[in-house]
């Protein structure tokens, strides 16, 4: 940038692709995606305990067993309210040590909501269920993703598009993408992985650690990346 | 709002004519650029971005704030002065109509590049 004053032919468009550049390095300068991806991999893997000991499990003389997963409800409310918090004064400390605003608060304040909504969403389904008979047969596999979408970890995989789309970070879309086919598709989230490799409690952590170790990779990835930065 | 150059051919005005001096000075443009994406700015950021001297940016600083295009808070965090700048929605409207205008202007070069071409 000079202090000189208009133009040249091709002049528009190289202050419009300075402009562009100034725009890209305030967006770098103002995120912290490490700082929330870290607080959101130690509420993952604090979940466990409470997962652990809050399961109410109900094993029939036909081998089958009834399973209630108290304990997340208990911990996943509070834990979500402190972590979106948490990392919210993360990004504002950060933002104004760096001399810049921050654009987290609408990221927040969906991670916020989400804590009401889809709790809301898992127990009114866990209800439904309840209290209605299971179709026969295999169920459809778009309920076990709607499922795992209700459960934490999906809303902690939709609030990082938020993010993703606040901060217009293309690597973290990525990433978030990568995360949320892992928990919807791939791991078991809802009903663990369970006998006879692993007990029934054993069997719900494993897919909670693979997503915490996953997330804690994420943040250590995104911290190397903005190390690297001149 | 000042033109920088005057208007050229007929029929709709050349986007030139809409050029407001006070934003389309490059400096003054990237104030309210880093201003606008950052929400609130702080003097030294702006400083190292667009490697200005404080003296430089000041008075820069000072046009866009005469203009009511941003404004200009000064505190202290612990001992430490610091200036903060926020844009206005005038100045919101100014960058916004500012870069309507460059794109505006570059597609009118383009299409008369196409057009001398055919």
């Amino acid at each position: 940038m000079t202090a000189e004053s208009v133009p040249a032919a091709d002049d528009p468009r190289r202050v419009l692709a300075d402009l562009r550049a100034l725009t890209r390095r305030v967006r770098l300068d103002q995120r912290m995606t490490w700082a929330a991806l870290l607080v959101l991999a130690v509420a993952t893997f604090a979940a466990i305990p409470f997962d652990w000991f809050g399961l109410w499990v109900n094993c029939l003389p036909d081998g089958g067993c009834q399973l209630a997963r108290r304990g997340m409800l208990y911990y996943w409310p509070w834990a979500m309210v402190a972590a979106y918090a948490a990392i919210a004064v993360c990004y504002v400390r950060a933002a104004r040590a760096r001399g810049v605003g921050t654009r987290v608060m609408p990221y927040v304040i969906t991670g916020a909501a989400s804590t009401v909504v889809f709790p809301a969403a898992w127990v009114a389904v866990t209800v439904y269920f309840a209290n209605h008979p299971i179709p026969e047969g295999p169920l459809p596999y778009w309920y076990f993703v709607l499922d795992r979408l209700v459960m934490p970890w999906g809303m902690i995989g939709v609030t990082l598009l938020v993010l993703a789309w606040l901060e217009r970070n293309v690597a973290l879309l990525l990433f978030t993408l990568a995360y949320l086919a892992l928990v919807l598709l791939v791991l078991p989230m809802n009903f663990g992985f369970g006998p006879p490799h692993f007990g029934i409690r054993a069997g719900m952590a494993v897919p909670q650690v693979i997503a915490g170790v996953v997330l804690l990779l994420g943040a250590l990835g995104f911290r190397a990346a903005r190390r690297r930065r001149p | 709002m000042t033109a920088v150059a005057g208007a050229e051919g007929t029929g709709a005005a050349h986007p030139v004519t809409g050029l407001d001096e006070v934003v389309h000075q490059r400096v003054r443009l990237g104030i309210l650029t880093i201003t606008h994406e950052a929400r609130r700015v702080e003097f030294g950021y702006l400083r190292t971005q667009l490697e200005l001297t404080a003296g430089n940016l000041s008075k820069h600083l000072s046009v866009l704030e005469e203009a009511g295009l941003i404004e200009v808070e000064k505190g202290y965090e612990g001992k430490r002065g610091r200036t903060w700048i926020t844009l206005t929605p005038a100045g919101t409207t100014a960058l916004t109509n500012e870069i309507g205008r460059l794109k505006q202007l570059i597609a009118r070069v383009e299409t008369s590049g196409e057009a001398a071409e055919d």
